[in-house]
């Protein structure tokens, strides 16, 4: 079973065909810092309004450590306990556009902040903000969860272990991402900081990939140890989203008060208790709030893209391609 | 006090924004939301332009020529036509939200210090068709095409009409820089130049010697192109177009070059950055001896430019005659199979999108312009519709419109063709004049336009026609109508070109052209055979063309925005896009589609759900009729082959080329291979972008997601599984 401790090396026959092609799709879908052009985004930051600066500001400070968590909590659990090679080949992977994502939010500090004791500040935030803080000591009270813990022996063991794993894609990638996602496009929605939202835009195609690996495995478990799942967890899930919702709110209160033209406080809630529920549907629980999406601007990451190649450059290649010359396929 | 008015101004005006945005969010829900947020925005247009005084056209002209952002001529012009010329001026009802929002992002002038705008969009239209005219009756001719959205000219025109320096050319073709330091140099400058002022740029390198080639001056060896191309590359990056857009050029390689293997590798997103050009497009210009050799699976030699200097100059049997003596010369550099080369360029087109395919021979053979040896082709433009000779000492210029196929349609048998014949007239008029007004950034472009006097005169919203006829893009009754706009296209401006000529002259460089040979342009294809041929055949045998070619079909990504169809002769890429562009995201739903499901009353909550789930395919959602599958397919759901075929049918009648985009969600080197063959063998000039999709994709977030079905752990894969996630990650439901 895929919980089961130790260190499984044998990829034939393969146990998990999906979690492989996973990572074969995250391979054909990789990118790089260097494509994206942020130089528009210093005109656009230069006619913001001090509220809109500030809210830039925070934002980039939350980035600025966000993926760095994630990829720390992936190193010392997920890829520990998850013990299926074609898994931790995915898990490793991940790793990889993790690090990615650092990068791209370092490069876009150090455009956006050109100031070098902002720039310290801002890489200094989960120390000295509080709304920052407050995410990541919830981040670090989860990825402490499991004390250490090398093999996974009892149910309680894997309890806490799905409780993790269910944390950095729920809540985490989940929400506190789909939060933060949601300021740059109400940006962009209005013309604004379209480096920003390139760059974004392949960081949510990444992230959406890890929370949907994340269940999959959450999947996989409940079809292996379905006793493992019980109104309990279900209870434990929404409590975490609960607090999740509520430290989101406390930093998006930080961000704008009691908001900006377009996107009140009450519109994030909105938002957010949304974007939580659907966390609970993917996981086969009931909803908690009954929300309905506010933001319009959302609908627009449902569709597919039609970049004017004069203006954006076009993302949506893929990387690894197979096949020998020939004359007589279909097309 | 003055303050707390000006807030409340300040917060009026926001309130209004916001309401459009939402009403424009809104269009998914029922298509009629973009004339809503497109009438609210016209107003709030109006009330931003009276800030300055402006409420009729003559004030607007006035207001931009005190900014002074207009000519001299275009001020006095409007100004002794005052009444007459506000007179033609018409509502903007004709406007879907995001055509009205391009152009006051965009195209309206603005005050140089408020950056309030100084003209209505009906103002522009008219100040554009005036820059053009003579006489009122002819701007209000222009103005009412534009005005009713049945032809657009190109964005430079739309830019710069009546600008003090209009530039109203969109491409530019410059040769090779022969192969010398000054030379290349010299190039860089003239690209630059010709980018400034909105103009896309092709520019081919073949000339230029490969890697390892001796450089005598210095005893030292050649890096090849490469590096050259890399400061080409920043260069392009450095050059914004008056903040308009971003600067963008297409560099042409010939496929014997051989440093071509690193040219193809120009745009991966892996490897050496320093070996890497992320903002030029590639381009290959391929000799009909390649594809042979692919073929029949033959080698194929590489060549030093440097060694075989006259290649370049060559085409048909004369190249494939220079180049066999010079394999058995023992010349070239080394060779390949020419199997592992084409599938090297399959590799690139389906990673970068890049690395467009463009057949030499094709684009050269039946051109007007190569009557005589020394008058060659030598690459495309950076949408590969345009094909004229090139020089050293000549840059080809074309000057763009396209007629907007949806607004002509009506009559008996879906299109009206008599208007269609009516806006060609007045179209190719229009683009003959903008040759004569154009400001020319370089000697070069001005020389080689004012000889050829070429323009491109192309089509729009053919997709809008094949939905509102209710033909299919693969139906037969498809390929014959579209073969017949191209004919009648080619019908109307060579005759209103050689009436032109009769009037005006015929352009200098006639005597040069396959036309003075009576041979018009369908004659290669022996697709000119009726009668109506035959009289303007003896038509231009007295009088001659005061253009030397005539239809090009660009890819008219912004002017159909604004005119609110499909672009060219594409077909729809999704039932639901969104559009990103400078000024935002929008979001585009097919109206066909959404009339058709309302009068059937299926256009609910759950379909338009299902539909966005499907990345707005239609074809998995049980409630849709078949015959709706079938009209409203999508770009990746239609057979490449028809688009392909519909190209073919119309190459006779279009002097030029036309870019053509094809679409392969999952492209493998196997169906690339043989879509391109077979575009080969249709005798298609040129294509275009192979677009893609991403193998992965956003989670949606709006769209309720259906409840997590528990999948078994495989043991033993499930073969149906394994395909699908396979071939189409975005399409498996196992994945979202």
């Amino acid at each position: 079973m895929l919980l089961d401790p130790g260190m499984d090396l044998t990829l034939r026959p393969m146990r998990y065909p999906d979690f492989y092609e996973r990572y074969r799709a995250a391979i054909r879908n990789t990118w790089t810092v260097e494509e994206v052009d942020l130089h528009s985004d210093l005109a656009d930051l230069a006619k913001m309004t001090p509220e809109e600066r500030h809210l830039i500001n925070r934002l980039v400070a939350f980035f600025a450590t966000g993926d760095s968590i994630v990829a720390n909590n992936l190193v010392l659990n997920l890829y520990q306990h998850v013990n299926a090679p074609e898994a931790r080949l995915y898990l490793s992977r991940q790793l990889f556009e993790e690090a990615v994502h650092v990068q791209f939010y370092l490069t876009l500090l150090d455009t956006y902040l050109p100031d070098h004791d902002e720039r310290v500040k801002a890489f200094a935030a989960v120390e000295h903000i509080p709304s920052i803080r407050d995410k990541a000591e919830f981040c670090f009270r989860w990825i402490d969860s499991l004390g250490g813990l090398r093999r996974l022996e009892s149910r309680d063991d894997r309890r806490a272990f799905l409780l993790n794993l269910i944390c950095f894609a729920a809540c985490i990638e989940g929400l506190f991402f789909y939060g933060a996602f949601a300021y740059v496009y109400w940006f962009r929605s209005r013309g604004l900081l379209g480096g920003l939202a390139t760059g974004t835009n392949w960081v949510f195609r990444d992230e959406s990939m890890h929370m949907e690996f994340a269940f999959s495995v959450v999947d996989t478990v409940r079809a292996e140890e379905p006793d493992l799942f019980d109104d309990e967890l279900g209870a434990q899930v929404t409590r975490m989203l609960e607090e999740a919702v509520a430290a989101e709110l406390a930093f998006a209160a930080d961000l704008c008060g009691d908001g900006l033209a377009g996107m009140s406080a009450g519109q994030m809630r909105q938002y957010l208790e949304y974007v939580a529920d659907q966390r609970l549907v993917r996981l086969g629980m009931p909803v908690r709030y009954g929300t309905a999406n506010p933001f319009a601007f959302m609908e627009l990451q449902d569709v597919q893209e039609l970049a004017n190649f004069f203006e954006r450059r076009v993302s949506a290649y893929q990387v690894a391609v197979e096949g020998n010359v020939t004359f007589d396929e279909s097309f | 006090m003055t303050q707390t008015l000006s807030e409340t101004a300040l917060s009026e005006t926001a309130e209004r924004r916001l309401a459009i945005e939402e009403a424009a969010a809104r269009v998914i829900t029922d298509p009629e939301n973009s004339r809503l947020a497109a009438r609210l925005l016209a107003g709030l247009i109006a009330d931003e332009a009276a800030e300055h005084g402006v409420r009729t056209f003559s004030e607007s002209v006035a207001a931009t020529h005190a900014a002074g952002l207009v000519a001299d001529r275009l001020a006095a012009f409007v100004a002794a036509h005052a009444a007459e010329l506000d007179a033609l001026i018409t509502g903007e009802s004709a406007f879907e939200y995001f055509g009205l929002r391009t152009v006051y992002d965009r195209y309206l002038l603005r005050h140089p210090e408020t950056r309030k705008v100084l003209e209505r969009p009906q103002h522009f239209f008219l100040r554009v068709a005036c820059g053009l005219s003579e006489t009122v009756a002819e701007a209000a001719e222009l103005y009412g095409l534009m005005a009713s959205l049945s032809y657009l000219p190109s964005s430079p025109t739309l830019f710069n009409s009546g600008a003090r320096r209009p530039q109203l050319s969109s491409c530019f073709l410059l040769d090779s820089p022969r192969d010398e330091l000054e030379a290349i140099y010299e190039r860089y400058g003239q690209v630059a130049r010709l980018s400034k002022y909105a103009g896309g740029i092709g520019v081919s390198w073949t000339r230029v010697r490969s890697r390892g080639s001796l450089i005598r001056g210095t005893n030292g060896h050649s890096n090849g192109i490469v590096p050259w191309l890399r400061t080409l590359d920043s260069s392009v990056a450095a050059v914004n177009q008056g903040g308009r857009r971003k600067g963008a050029a297409c560099v042409y390689l010939e496929t014997w070059h051989a440093d071509i293997e690193e040219f193809l590798e120009l745009r991966d997103n892996t490897g050496e950055d320093a070996r890497r050009t992320h903002n030029l497009n590639l381009a290959n210009w391929v000799p009909d001896e390649f594809m042979r050799r692919v073929e029949a699976d033959a080698m194929w030699s590489l060549f030093d430019p440097k060694q075989v200097p006259y290649l370049t100059d060559l085409y048909g049997p004369a190249f494939d005659e220079a180049y066999r003596a010079a394999e058995a010369d023992g010349a070239a550099v080394r060779q390949v199979p020419a199997r592992a080369l084409y599938g090297r360029m399959m590799r690139t087109l389906a990673q970068t999108g890049n690395g467009w395919m463009t057949f030499k021979d094709a684009a050269n053979r039946t051109s007007n312009q190569t009557a005589r040896p020394e008058n060659v082709i030598h690459l495309s433009n950076l949408c590969t519709e345009i094909l004229e000779v090139t020089s050293d000492a000549e840059t080809a210029v074309c000057n763009l419109g396209s007629v907007n196929l949806a607004a002509h349609l009506g009559g008996g048998d879906g299109l009206d063709w008599e208007r269609l014949r009516r806006t060609v007239r007045t179209a190719v008029r229009f683009l003959d004049r903008t040759i004569d007004l154009g400001f020319y950034p370089t000697p070069e472009a001005e020389a080689a336009n004012r000889r050829w006097r070429p323009i491109g005169l192309g089509v729009m919203g053919l997709a809008d026609v094949f939905f509102a006829l209710r033909l299919p893009f693969d139906s037969p009754e498809a390929l014959e109508l579209s073969t017949r706009v191209a004919e009648e296209i080619a019908l109307a401006a060579y005759d209103t070109s050689a009436d032109l000529a009769a009037e005006r002259g015929r352009h200098p460089s006639y005597d040069d052209t396959r036309a003075a040979a009576g041979v018009l342009h369908p004659d290669h294809y022996g697709a000119a055979t009726s009668p109506r041929w035959a009289a303007l055949r003896e038509k231009i045998a007295q009088t001659g063309l005061r253009n030397s070619l005539m239809v090009a079909i660009a890819p008219t990504a912004t002017i159909a925005s604004i005119a609110g169809c499909y672009e060219c002769i594409e077909p729809q890429v999704s039932n639901v896009f969104k559009r990103e562009t400078l000024s935002g995201e929008f979001l585009q739903v097919n109206r066909y589609l959404v009339r058709d499901l309302q009068e059937r009353g299926l256009w609910t909550p759950v379909i338009r759900d299902a539909i966005k789930r499907a990345d707005g395919s239609v074809q998995d959602i049980p409630e849709i009729p078949a015959d709706l599958k079938v009209l409203y397919r999508t770009a990746w759901e239609l057979p490449q082959k028809a688009l392909i075929d519909l190209a073919a049918g119309r190459t006779p009648y279009i002097d030029q080329s036309q870019s053509l985009n094809l679409f392969m969600a999952t492209p493998t080197i196997g169906k690339l291979s043989s879509m391109y063959a077979y575009a080969w063998k249709s005798g298609l000039k040129t294509t275009y972008y192979l677009r893609s999709r991403p193998a992965t994709r956003i989670a949606q977030t709006t769209v309720a997601q259906p409840a997590a079905a528990v999948p078994a752990p495989a043991p033993v894969a499930d073969p149906d599984a394994v395909a699908c996630s396979l071939e189409n990650p975005e399409y498996c439901d196992a994945c979202q």
